[in-house]
């Protein structure tokens, strides 16, 4: 194994085998770092807790539900207000959450009597919510509190609210993969199959392992009620808790990240007999080979073809305008899990950067297996990296931008690499073709920040120039570029608006009619 | 009375105000140069911690977890802190401070960090590092009690206590800020240089507003030397800016090293900054010169074309830490408004005796209420059902109370995410004392001309 060794581990000799450069004729049986492994305590890793895998991740963005931690209140208020996954129906999952508020006494008596009372309380105060989960965590695990009983308690003496339980400590395995697992098994065995929806389409799917973040699952979603086909719930980005206890009635599970809900798909296979196709939004090539996979095994190609054509003509001159200006600029790709096997390929092919880096915090081997497959040779690729690993590639490679988390991406300021957040992007939605197109300029103009550039010159040693006042971003992003393509007609910035989910909202209601029974009526 | 003291009703807690314990020990670990502070735990105590921080002062800071996983939880996870140490030590050659600070998860499984701390200085530091100064300092931030204000408190005297050492007198004094902005600590340190006052600042973290230099060398941290919370022993006296955020260590230091301690007022406002000059003063014996007096007046002068004019008897909610929600109460008193609502995050027994609160008491002539271990749900259903208010003092987490309901805020406090480069600001001292009447006023006066409320009047001012 070409297995990378950094100097500032060098004294760790465990973490050898977590980082590979992939080289000439390297595939992912010669070049594979170790992944998923318990946490080097004191390395410094970025690695979060399993809780917050289970709520942060993929409980909150269900958004009509009280999300409740069963603890004190820190777990509750660190992981509010750090995600851009909004929904239709006033955030309400972002503005509101709550905590036990457990307190000493309850750890030396008991916390049990404290959350039902809770309970009550929250449903009182949110008149118009009748759906609740209750997260546990490390302090309520420990004291050994039975969270299904008191929820089952409740349920009894309020018959019309329906309450779930996550049982996902923060200590539940190395990192907060161990929370989307838990959670995802919690959801089928307790909720799926208790609500019989009403099927409206003759092409029924669940959309699963999208998260809406700045509105990617809205987007998907038009896309989708353009081809006819009736989207049961989304787990769990913009889904609500009843529409995903329907989950069971689907004909197919479409699954976006496969690294924190591919578990209930392929229980949904076991139990219901339900196929699960993995898709990919980003990128108008894994996009459209998507929605002519959703379109082939519905029978309806012809409307996946329609969508495809219709929005690549729209916006294929757009990413291309970005595509010949971004062209071998270098980018570490240093999302969390599933990204950096849905983008590696994506961005090189169509927008023509240079992956040099892949990391993931919490992916499992197998996220590494579709990462290394999917980047290019010389690709540095790191399991589990800390912070001084961190540094130490990114001196070694110099890349022009990195795609990481907001924290990390502070680490990269200092060191004069600009960062787009890969978690809750900068201008999104990413996902769809207009969303990829917003992704590209998001790339362009850290790059091409002339603040960029002037934080690299030492005005007490360096030559200054002193002939301009400004320099444009154009200026230095078409330096170099023949003049045909820098003057070129059919290729054009990016024309959208600020906010495209506004737009989308506007098109229900006539526009949720499914495509099928148009066709019927007509 | 018109003032209701009182803790809210309800059990539970919907938006809190405050994170739990070992975030306040985290941000005073970060303040102290060679430190990284080891949290024992799970990860996310950390990973979330260091996120919120960096949200707020967009910048990151090294904090290390000892990663407990299940098998620690149920076995114990003390060899994960020997671990850490030895981790963080290897590969950190400049740290010389690594307290541990427990959490909830470690403090009910019951890891005798403390005895841990005694075997490593045996087993590892004495064997593996003999020539390297090192401290391993016990911090016990239980989540389940107090709350992120405690455990900065907590935090700060355990440190003060682990390195305090009597030397010989000298003239400098302890200035113990609370948990502040670095434009805060660099007020303050003015304030005390036209003074010509020397102190052992804790926390200097000025340095957390870091530069980006061309050779990429800077990094945040902070820079209070292990020399000087040595010589804290050795001070004229201490002046703990804040009673619950550094002011357990402030006594801890008059008890134990007879150094006198003041404890408080939080300086904000003209009068608080006053009464801080004052201390100063009768501390060191050192005047108060001529350039504080214009100083003073400079401030006065731009306070004074705006409170009677557009501050006066607005109406005002404030929440956040105690310390700040009560100097700028009075302050708010100072300038004509209306504090009505005030929101403290916890329950502190230290409230029932704080004479801001019973001031208060005494003296306000219109309905007011002080609620303790308030959420910021009591805010939004107050407003709900009718409170009027003219303006919120808070931090970003409440941002959606005031988006929702179209009342103007003024973010301060810990964190401000969502508003650029506060962090850089005092609210302390004189220059506090003016930027925070005019941000009031321009907030106020921007809502005017979103809502269209007699925007018109500015046209002549």
């Amino acid at each position: 194994m070409p297995y990378h060794e950094f100097d500032c581990s060098k004294c760790l000799p465990e973490r050898k085998k977590h980082a590979v450069t992939k080289g000439t004729g390297d595939n992912l049986a010669t070049a594979l770092p170790l992944g998923y492994l318990n946490t080097i305590p004191g390395s410094i890793s970025e690695r979060g807790c399993a809780y917050c895998g289970a709520k942060h991740v993929i409980g909150t963005p269900m958004k009509d539900v009280i999300h409740m931690s069963h603890g004190p209140v820190g777990c509750t208020y660190d992981t509010w207000q750090t995600k851009r996954y909004i929904s239709d129906n006033n955030n309400f999952q972002l503005k509101y959450t709550f905590a036990t508020d457990v307190r000493e006494k309850h750890i030396v008596f008991g916390a049990e009597g404290l959350l039902k009372q809770n309970i009550i309380e929250a449903f009182k105060a949110c008149p118009d919510i009748k759906r609740m989960t209750i997260y546990q965590t490390c302090a309520t695990a420990l004291i050994g509190d039975d969270i299904n009983a008191v929820a089952a308690e409740v349920m009894e003496e309020m018959p019309d609210v329906d309450i779930f339980t996550c049982n996902s400590p923060g200590f539940g395995g190395p990192s907060q993969s161990g929370g989307h697992h838990k959670i995802n098994i919690a959801w089928i065995n307790d909720k799926v199959g208790n609500v019989e929806p009403e099927i409206t389409s003759d092409y029924v799917i669940n959309y699963v392992g999208e998260y809406n973040i700045q509105g990617d699952q809205e987007v998907m979603l038009d896309y989708f009620t353009r081809m006819g086909i009736q989207v049961l719930s989304t787990f769990t980005g913009n889904g609500t808790y009843d529409g995903l206890r329907a989950m069971h009635r689907a004909h197919l599970n479409v699954l976006e990240c496969a690294r924190s809900a591919e578990y209930i798909c392929n229980e949904l296979r076991v139990r219901y007999g339900i196929p699960r196709l993995d898709i990919d939004g980003f990128g108008f090539e894994p996009l459209s080979q998507s929605l002519r996979k959703i379109g082939m095994f519905f029978g309806i190609e012809d409307r996946a073809e329609k969508i495809i054509a219709e929005e690549t003509a729209r916006w294929k001159p757009e990413l291309d305008w970005y595509k010949e200006r971004l062209k071998g600029k270098k980018v570490c790709l240093w999302p969390g899990g599933s990204k950096l096997w849905h983008w590696a390929h994506a961005i090189e092919e169509e927008m023509g950067v240079k992956v040099v880096s892949v990391y993931t915090k919490f992916g499992h081997q197998g996220d590494m297996e579709k990462g290394i497959a999917r980047c290019g040779e010389d690709a540095l690729a790191i399991d589990d990296p800390n912070e001084l690993e961190g540094l130490e590639a990114l001196e070694k490679l110099q890349p022009d931008i990195i795609f990481t988390g907001k924290r990390p991406g502070e680490v990269a300021k200092k060191v004069r690499v600009p960062y787009l957040n890969a978690h809750a992007y900068h201008n999104g939605p990413y996902k769809g073709f207009e969303g990829w197109v917003r992704f590209a300029r998001d790339i362009y103009n850290g790059i091409y920040s002339p603040m960029h550039q002037l934080s690299g010159l030492d005005i007490s040693k360096d030559e200054i120039p002193t002939d301009r006042g400004f320099v444009t971003q154009r200026m230095l992003s078409d330096a170099k570029l023949p003049e045909e393509i820098a003057k070129s007609e059919s290729l054009r910035r990016y024309t959208g608006k600020d906010d495209i989910i506004a737009d989308l909202r506007k098109k229900n209601p006539p526009y949720f009619t499914p495509i099928v029974k148009a066709e019927a009526a007509e | 009375m018109n003032c209701q003291f009182k803790p809210k009703d309800r059990i539970g807690t919907i938006n809190p105000i405050f994170t739990c314990q070992p975030a306040g020990a985290q941000y005073a670990s970060i303040g102290i140069k060679d430190c990284i502070g080891i949290v024992h735990g799970g990860q996310g105590c950390v990973m979330f911690v260091r996120l919120l921080i960096s949200q707020h002062l967009k910048e990151s800071f090294e904090i290390a977890s000892s990663s407990v996983h299940e098998d620690g939880a149920v076995f114990g996870a003390l060899d994960r802190v020997e671990e850490a140490v030895d981790v963080l030590l290897m590969r950190y050659p400049h740290v010389k401070v690594v307290p541990i600070i427990t959490t909830c998860s470690t403090e009910v499984i019951g890891d005798d960090v403390d005895g841990v701390v005694t075997k490593l200085q045996e087993e590892l530091l004495d064997v593996k590092y003999p020539d390297r100064e090192v401290h391993l300092i016990p911090i016990h931030c239980p989540s389940f009690v107090g709350s992120m204000v405690t455990g900065y408190d907590v935090a700060v005297r355990d440190f003060v206590k682990h390195f305090s050492k009597k030397d010989k007198p000298s003239l400098k004094i302890n200035l113990i800020t609370g948990w502040v902005n670095p434009g805060d600590v660099k007020e303050l340190k003015h304030l005390l240089a036209e003074m010509q006052v020397e102190a052992n600042v804790l926390f200097e973290i000025e340095s957390f507003d870091s530069p980006l230099m061309p050779d990429k060398s800077a990094v945040s941290h902070g820079s209070t030397t292990i020399a000087e919370l040595t010589a804290t022993a050795d001070a004229q006296g201490t002046i703990a800016l804040n009673r619950y955020e550094g002011g357990q260590a402030a006594t801890w230091l008059q008890t134990r090293w007879d150094v006198p301690a003041v404890i408080g007022p939080t300086p904000i406002g003209i009068r608080n900054t006053d009464t801080f000059l004052r201390n100063v003063n009768d501390m060191t014996g050192k005047p108060i010169p001529e350039s504080l007096v214009k100083e003073r007046g400079v401030a006065l002068d731009a306070i004074t074309d705006l409170a009677h004019m557009f501050l006066a008897d607005k109406k005002v909610a404030i929440y956040g830490n105690p310390d700040l929600v009560l100097g700028l109460a009075e302050y708010c008193l100072d300038l004509g408004m209306k504090p009505v609502l005030l929101l403290l995050g916890d329950e502190n027994a230290g409230y029932e005796k704080d004479p801001r609160i019973a001031a208060i008491k005494e003296n306000v002539d219109y309905p007011m209420e002080i609620i303790t271990n308030a959420d910021l749900f009591e805010l939004e259903d107050r407003i709900k059902n009718g409170l009027e208010l003219d303006l919120i003092l808070g931090h970003s987490k409440g941002r959606f109370v005031a988006i929702d309901y179209n009342i103007p805020m003024l973010r301060v406090g810990f964190p401000t995410y969502d508003r650029a480069g506060l962090y850089r600001y005092p609210v302390v001292g004189y220059a506090g004392a003016t930027w925070l009447a005019e941000q009031m006023a321009n907030t106020l006066f921007n809502d005017m001309e979103v809502k269209k409320n007699r925007e018109w009047i500015l046209n002549v001012w």
